[in-house]
């Protein structure tokens, strides 16, 4: 099992892919706390001087990191059947739970170190800076929620990578039709019909990473919390029995 | 004990029965050639023997015990299968440590298996820029990470060059030797009949001829080559009596489907000298033509 985790793991660091996705995730971190800074305020949008304000800027990277783990998490199991690498990967370990399973530990690895790197990255950037305009933010009430909620969601939406990876099998089709329904259905829907939206994987991720209790349109973040991980449990347990059963010619 | 057992082992794909009923068994210390034409259900065969496919009905055995129950199956079986790949990306180095890890195997082997392949000095290099016969070469180091005394090999030929070739069945041959059992696949069959102790020929999913290659191919199609200085009155003879001859060179006769007696005796009745006659083989191209296609049946 160990074994597994860890072919897992040199599979992800081996690929120069693997390393472009790191790279711009971090990078999407820091636009998205910049143009938040920058933009905090206007329009009628949440003045930075507020809690939500101040953590608005700490959250603002937290889904390009769940998003990136979530494709890592899809091509971990449909790469294998683009390359074909998904024949030797079964005959050196022909339980295929174990293969599954391993996927499952070896993403959620990624999405905590993808997490802790992103919140460093926030961080680094988002503290000086608020300090410097006068809206310092405070550690134990701001900071450590919204790191702590971003970190799970981020490991979250890597074993539903998997599961919708291991669901199904053709990768382009995977990885466009889950960004269509995250990026555009679902953003729909948590911000013009909140009352469903917050119920969606989306609405649920954005109440666990952003922590704005008060806020009408998103679930506390217990409850987001609550429901992410219903949604993962779902596709995880039907991707892992349709990957049991399928034959692989 | 049998190191592979099949038994009944069928597959259907919606109405198409790729393999039907296939029955049989390999023991120790033999090269055994599997053949058939395309859409025989080779390769079904063998992904049914390692756990990738599931059978219909029937079971396929290694050892005893179905493939997926096997402790560590990589230390037993070693296998190369087509549609097999690589990520383009990966090194190949890196790809052989990928399986070493998952295997739990040390480190050490990826160098070793590398330098049986021949494969040392391209490790380094992405997959992507490797030729066919080099990405068969990293299948086979593949198959021989955990140095298993089974293989199970499908058209590991592919690609090779004739230096590869020659290596490879060397391989083959040591593993047999060294009281291994290996099944390949493989369409050239001048290359097949060079390595292999027995042939294994199915067609249309079923068994058509299991056995060693002298045996299969004298049993396909017994001939006998006969020399005469009058071939064609020979000829006339022969088919006088029902027995299809064909004229092969000035003072040659094979006559196929009959014996030495009979042409003996068709030659003496007509005063028609016989220099010489011996058992014509087949080869295994004839041997195998005249079994698939009896058994295709009207399909062709």
């Amino acid at each position: 099992m160990n074994g597994l985790v860890r072919a897992e793991l040199l599979k992800f660091r081996t690929t120069r892919s693997s390393r472009w996705m790191v790279a711009s995730t971090l990078l999407a971190v820091l636009v998205g706390v910049a143009s938040t800074m920058a933009t905090a305020g206007d329009d009628g949008s949440v003045p930075l001087e507020t809690t939500e304000g101040v953590r608005n800027v700490l959250s603002a990277g937290a889904s390009a990191g769940a998003l990136v783990i979530f494709i890592l998490g899809i091509v971990s199991m449909t790469g294998e059947h683009r390359f074909q690498t998904i024949t030797q990967t079964f005959l050196v370990a022909p339980v295929r739970s174990g293969v599954v399973v391993a996927k499952l530990i070896a993403t959620v690895l990624l999405g905590l170190a993808l997490g802790v790197a992103s919140a460093a990255a926030t961080m680094a950037v988002a503290l000086p800076w608020l300090a410097h305009e006068g809206a310092p933010a405070r550690f134990v009430q701001d900071v450590v929620p919204v790191a702590g909620g971003t970190l799970a969601a981020t490991a979250l939406y890597g074993v539903l990578g998997v599961a919708v990876g291991a669901l199904f099998r053709n990768q382009t089709a995977a990885v466009a039709v889950s960004l269509v329904w995250m990026l555009i259905a679902e953003s729909l829907l948590v911000g013009f019909a909140p009352s469903i939206g917050r119920w969606l994987p989306t609405g649920a991720a954005e109440a666990l990473s952003s922590y704005t209790p008060g806020s009408g349109d998103l679930l506390p973040m217990w409850a987001g919390a609550l429901v992410l991980c219903a949604y993962v449990a779902g596709f995880a347990t039907a991707g892992a029995r349709v990957a049991l059963r399928r034959d692989v010619a | 004990m049998a190191v592979i057992e099949v038994e009944g082992l069928t597959k259907r794909f919606g109405e198409v029965e790729a393999v039907a009923g296939l029955s049989f068994q390999l023991g120790e210390g033999t090269v055994t050639g599997f053949l058939g034409p395309n859409g025989a259900g080779k390769t079904t065969t063998l992904r049914m023997i390692l756990g990738l496919v599931v059978p219909t009905s029937g079971r396929a055995t290694v050892l005893g015990r179905p493939y997926r129950e096997l402790s560590r199956p990589v230390t037993r079986v070693g296998a190369v299968l087509e549609a097999s790949g690589f990520h383009p990306g990966r090194r190949a180095v890196d790809h052989l440590r990928v399986h070493a890890t998952a295997a739990g195997l040390p480190a050490a082997r990826v160098g070793e298996v590398l330098e049986v392949v021949g494969l040392s000095g391209s490790a380094r290099r992405r997959v992507k820029g490797f030729s066919l016969g080099m990405r068969q070469r990293l299948s086979l180091a593949v198959a021989l990470l955990g140095d298993p005394r089974i293989l199970v090999l499908d058209e590991p030929a592919n690609g090779l060059d004739p230096e590869g070739i020659h290596w490879l069945r060397r391989l083959l041959r040591r593993r047999a030797d060294e009281g291994g059992t290996v099944l390949v696949s493989s369409h050239v069959l001048t290359e097949v009949a060079q390595t292999v102790d027995d042939v294994l020929i199915i067609s249309r999913g079923r068994l058509v001829a299991h056995g060693p290659l002298a045996e299969v191919t004298g049993r396909a199609l017994p001939a006998v080559r006969v020399r005469t200085p009058e071939p064609q009155a020979l000829r006339q003879a022969l088919a006088a009596r029902g027995v299809t001859a064909e004229v092969r060179g000035p003072d040659v006769v094979v006559a196929v489907e009959t014996d030495s007696e009979t042409i003996t005796l068709t030659a003496a009745g007509r005063g028609i000298v016989i220099y010489e006659m011996a058992d014509e083989r087949a080869s295994l191209e004839e041997a195998f033509l005249a079994l698939t296609a009896t058994n295709a049946g009207g399909a062709r």
